[in-house]
């Protein structure tokens, strides 16, 4: 397995609010898996405490990455492994110009200095690719970038990094039709390009999902997957709603 | 054309005054320095951005006047220090439209990063006495942000480089800034 997860609980950090409750899920290399669930369920927690976000806490369970136990690694120790989240919403950094930040990390990522020459000519190529004006690149990371271009950013992020486990969390919040085409695009083209890459996609609606098809999709609800099924799976939850699930458990 | 000043404070303690007729960009580099300047905007539709940033070892003390003197006159101040110790760093920042001055923009943004338990102060006051005026206020004292470091942490960068990172884009706060003029100033940031 590429991501194994073993009975998480996950709360948030100085609080007894438990939000991940006994939470299990595979991921082989080459996978894609979709989680759905309603507001609250745990999904955005999933994503941010396999990224190791401050917030939050592992009370139990573990997360195994490549079969190493990633639970106690710092976020960028996490990165350099290969996991990539591509965020709901990108922070904005003034001050800290998108080709400096990329620049510095993927030399932190390969552990080399990158040459500025093979930079430019793969940010140029890239950039073209997901369709952000190149002179983004000399601006301060998301600042005053509408949504659809934060996102872009994030995938031309993803391109630039090369993750072998990628985290969709909500990709299609704040994207228009044609943008969430661009950036779903560029996601195929790179798993095309990478076999072994697996992606887990969070998400409420089954757009993104017409774009990048999952192997699976699972329904998490309070704090665990509820349900798990095949594509079709996405289309009857949004159809039905949530309701439908039931006590059906099904993992 | 925009009349561009640099001034670098280093250990000193300075005063400055400066009477504006032109659009000015002042770019102000204090090492450890306290320092206290009045700008006089004196002729009308004239605008001044003024960078203030500072990296602050012991206590200091950082006050500047603006001085709206006509009509139509715009002010973007900016000013961003680094407390590094436990020391007083304070800024108290003024920005004045007297009555006779109608149609004025007058704007101000002040953070200090503390990077011990130094206790800073930021004093923001507009004294506005038109009721024609643009004007507003940002204050932030702090460490940064837990979720801007999760974020460049998140891309394979270590907690260290990031904050260096942000050392640099805060205190180098505006793009337009020829950094061959403030060469002491960088060499500075890399002793932080």
């Amino acid at each position: 397995m590429m991501m194994k997860i073993n009975d998480l609980c996950v709360k948030i950090k100085d609080t007894d609010l438990e939000i991940l409750k006994d939470f299990s899920l595979d991921i082989a290399p080459g996978e894609i898996h979709a989680i759905m669930g309603p507001n609250g369920a745990g999904k955005s927690t999933l994503s941010k405490t396999i990224m190791g976000h401050y917030k939050y806490e592992v009370t139990r369970g573990n997360i195994y990455f490549d079969g190493e136990d990633i639970k106690n690694l710092s976020v960028d120790e996490r990165a350099k492994k290969g996991i990539f989240l591509c965020m709901q919403d990108p922070t904005v950094i003034e001050g800290v110009s998108n080709s400096e930040f990329l620049r510095t990390a993927r030399g932190e990522i390969a552990g080399e200095k990158v040459n500025l020459y093979t930079f430019i000519k793969d940010m140029e190529g890239a950039m073209k690719k997901v369709q952000l004006d190149s002179s983004m690149l000399h601006r301060s990371l998301n600042f005053g970038f509408s949504g659809g271009e934060k996102k872009k950013n994030e995938i031309l992020q993803m391109l630039f990094l090369r993750p072998k486990f990628i985290i969709l969390d909500e990709l299609d919040s704040g994207l228009d039709v044609d943008s969430l085409r661009v950036v779903c695009q560029n996601i195929n083209e790179y798993l095309k390009e990478n076999p072994q890459t697996s992606v887990l996609i969070i998400t409420h609606y089954t757009r993104v999902l017409e774009y990048i098809k999952p192997d699976y999709v699972h329904i998490l609800s309070n704090g665990k997957i509820q349900k798990t099924g095949s594509f079709e799976l996405a289309f009857e939850i949004e159809k039905n709603g949530y309701s439908m699930i039931g006590n059906d458990i099904n993992e | 054309m925009n009349k561009i000043l640099y001034v670098l404070d280093d250990n000193k303690n300075n005063e400055y005054k400066y009477n504006i007729d032109e659009d000015t960009i002042i770019y102000h580099f204090s090492i450890n320095s306290s320092s206290d300047i009045e700008i006089n905007i004196n002729k009308e539709n004239v605008t001044l951005y003024y960078y203030y940033a500072n990296i602050n070892y012991d206590d200091n003390l950082f006050k500047i006047r603006i001085n709206h003197l006509a009509s139509n006159t715009h002010s973007e101040v900016f000013n961003h220090g680094v407390n590094v110790y436990n020391k007083k760093l304070t800024y108290f920042v003024e920005g004045n439209v007297p009555k006779t001055s109608d149609k004025c923009i007058c704007n101000q943004d002040n953070q200090i990063i503390n990077m011990a338990d130094g206790k800073s102060t930021i004093c923001p006051n507009l004294l506005i006495d038109n009721y024609d005026v643009d004007s507003n206020h940002a204050a932030y004292i702090g460490s940064f942000k837990e979720d801007t470091l999760f974020y460049m942490m998140s891309r394979g960068i270590s907690f260290d480089v990031a904050s260096r990172l942000l050392l640099n884009g805060f205190l180098i706060n505006s793009d337009s800034i020829d950094i061959s003029k403030i060469t002491k100033f960088l060499d500075e940031i890399e002793k932080i």
